[in-house]
């Protein structure tokens, strides 16, 4: 019930590791923009609409990459609902090139960059083969390691690097001169016979890199399980185990277990709810319960992204009771 | 956090929180101070002020929620006071008081002693302000009213904590003083907790097929726990703390509850209600009354 550890930190590491400040202050620029609101529902409603999106995930979208990468609530929020609009793509079997998913994650944040989607394809394709078709769930799994890890990826590939030009970056730590020309020597000569990196070289670099980094970092448990099951592997191999291992995900939180990604049923009630009030899509809808055979090729209708902000939100608002079950998980 | 920073160069900082240097040029700066003018006119920057330092003073687990229920507590009670409609009732204001009450009381967990204590300040307060035609300090009708709120919201059986309440009522025309009320919440509250345990306990030792537990067992884990009690009666203070929990750990309750098994009495059902009953007894015996 209590956490000593909560309690004991500093008024301003508290804060800072909740990431209080940065929706308070969020929740301030939202209300200068939205000024009019305020003036018809009142201060407190503001606040209590916007902190409420915030819990439910709902305030990353439409919203500028900056702000959506800002916290890792904000990414799971921002993986999740990328996952609930675009499920159909999955369902229906569509297999989507790398542009066309930049163009359905650029419909939720109009400036997400296309580098971040590149490198996320690239973990499913092979270097030469980006204009390949993928999966949904093959992207959005790696899409999700990508995205969420951002940081701590960078920093294992520049690790990565220096173990296959024979650096340990370890040195620092295992100073002897004589141990480390040892360990250079065959690596070296491995090098270019065997791909990748030694395994258990690897995971203490990384163990090392999990203990100070100050971005999200997936469990050490888990990134040594994965690393204990190979003898060597590429940096590729690494992310592709990475965002195969369900653990992983379900340390993360923001999506389901691979096989039941494309079962949602509050959302598909709500769905049909929504779909039966439209008197022109009754009879296509009902028709053709197997929608897989439709060659459904154009991106499913959500709100354009240069709608203003506020009437955004309002549409949020109106369509949280379906969600809120589900996404409590995650707060 | 850096990224933060750095998002919407425009937008000036909002608040008086955000003391990082942004860059600002003179037109950005002249934008900067009629936002914030604007923000302290209309009263988002008092109103901020406050909700950082409630969510400070009671560290809540999850800060985003707790927020999102301050401001919401806060909004629904604002149109009613402040409305320029026509006065509610007595007996409606006197439910808004009290719900108001139980609100900053439920703020923070009484272990947390300052904020709980800063909460019941603001709760007692709330409660005293004077209506229109009564004077203003805190009777006992309006204190026990609250106490029975708690208890019932607590969801502890009535017949568990009505010996409590009696204990700690005070008169209906009684003024209470401000050291009665803390004391008489705090009590409140730890009985709760302690009743919430002791159902926990319960389950434990409940055989799940018959939903009742074995009397026996059940007796030897009240007089345990009744001895523990009384030890704190003979030692000070941290001595008595030890003695209790010494008693209480898993080597003799466990004896104790060996020997229960083993004696040759017979057999008979105990229900949850007659144990949470009897424990909260137990806790109810060392508290003083009032007056």
């Amino acid at each position: 019930m209590l956490s000593p550890e909560r309690l004991a930190l500093p008024d301003y590491e508290y804060l800072a590791q909740r990431h209080v400040l940065t929706y308070m202050e969020d929740a301030v620029c939202q209300l200068l923009e939205n000024k009019e609101d305020i003036s018809q529902y009142g201060i407190a409603r503001f606040f209590t609409e916007y902190f409420n999106s915030v819990c439910q995930g709902t305030h990353i979208l439409f919203r500028e990459f900056s702000f959506i990468q800002a916290t890792p609530h904000n990414r799971a929020s921002f993986l999740r609902a990328f996952w609930r609009c675009f499920r159909t793509v999955g369902k229906n079997g569509d297999l989507l090139t790398m542009r066309e998913y930049h163009c359905l994650l650029q419909l939720l944040c109009p400036d997400f960059p296309l580098e971040l989607t590149q490198k996320a394809a690239r973990i499913v394709l092979m270097d030469d083969a980006m204009d390949c078709l993928m999966s949904f769930s093959d992207f959005l799994f790696a899409f999700q390691i990508q995205f969420y890890y951002s940081e701590f990826l960078e920093s294992v590939a520049a690790i990565y690097q220096d173990l296959l030009a024979g650096k340990n970056p370890n040195t620092v730590i295992v100073p002897t001169s004589s141990s480390g020309q040892h360990r250079q020597r065959p690596t070296v000569g491995e090098a270019s016979v065997l791909e990748g990196v030694e395994a258990s070289l690897f995971y203490q670099c990384l163990e090392n890199l999990c203990d100070r980094h100050k971005y999200s970092c997936p469990p050490p448990a888990l990134v040594k399980e994965v690393l204990s099951n190979v003898q060597r592997l590429t940096f590729y191999g690494f992310l592709v185990a990475l965002s195969k291992h369900h653990g992983i995900n379900q340390a993360l939180g923001a999506l389901p277990d691979k096989g039941d990604l494309m079962h949602d049923p509050a959302t598909d009630e709500e769905l049909e709810r929504l779909l039966a009030q439209i008197p022109g899509l009754v009879n296509s809808a009902t028709a053709n319960p197997e929608a897989s055979c439709l060659p459904s090729r154009t991106p499913p209708r959500v709100g354009s992204p240069w709608r203003p902000l506020h009437h955004a939100r309002k549409l949020d608002a109106e369509s949280d009771g379906s969600t809120e079950e589900t996404d409590e998980s995650e707060t | 956090m850096a990224a933060v920073e750095k998002r919407r160069p425009a937008v000036a900082p909002a608040a008086n929180f955000t003391d990082s240097g942004r860059p600002a040029g003179p037109r950005a700066a002249a934008t900067a101070e009629s936002e914030e003018d604007f923000l302290r006119q209309v009263g988002v920057t008092e109103m901020l002020r406050a909700a950082l330092l409630k969510v400070l003073e009671a560290r809540p687990e999850e800060p985003i929620a707790f927020l999102a229920h301050y401001f919401e507590n806060m909004g629904l009670r604002s149109p009613a006071n402040g409305g320029a409609g026509e006065p509610p009732g007595q007996l409606l204001l006197q439910q808004q008081r009290l719900g108001r009450a139980l609100w900053h009381l439920r703020l923070a967990h009484h272990s947390q002693r300052t904020a709980f204590n800063n909460n019941v300040g603001v709760a007692y307060e709330c409660l005293s302000a004077s209506g229109r035609k009564k004077k203003p300090g805190l009777d006992g009708r309006t204190y026990s009213e609250l106490l029975k709120r708690i208890c019932r919201d607590g969801e502890a059986p009535e017949e568990v904590v009505a010996p409590l309440l009696h204990k700690i009522q005070c008169r209906d025309h009684e003024a209470v003083p401000l050291g009665v009320f803390r004391a008489g919440m705090l009590t409140c509250f730890v009985l709760l907790e302690f009743v919430a345990r002791a159902g926990a306990l319960y389950q434990l030792l409940e055989d799940p097929a018959l939903a009742v537990a074995d009397r026996r067992v059940g007796q030897a884990v009240l007089d345990t726990l009744e001895g523990a009690l009384r030890a704190s009666d003979e030692a000070a203070a941290p001595a008595c703390f030890l003695e209790a929990g010494s008693r209480l750990g898993p080597d003799s309750l466990a004896l104790a509850m060996d020997r229960a098994l083993v004696a040759r009495r017979p057999s008979s059902p105990m229900t949850r209600e007659e144990f949470l009953e009897k424990a909260a007894a137990l806790f109810i015996a060392k508290v003083k009354p009032v007056g």
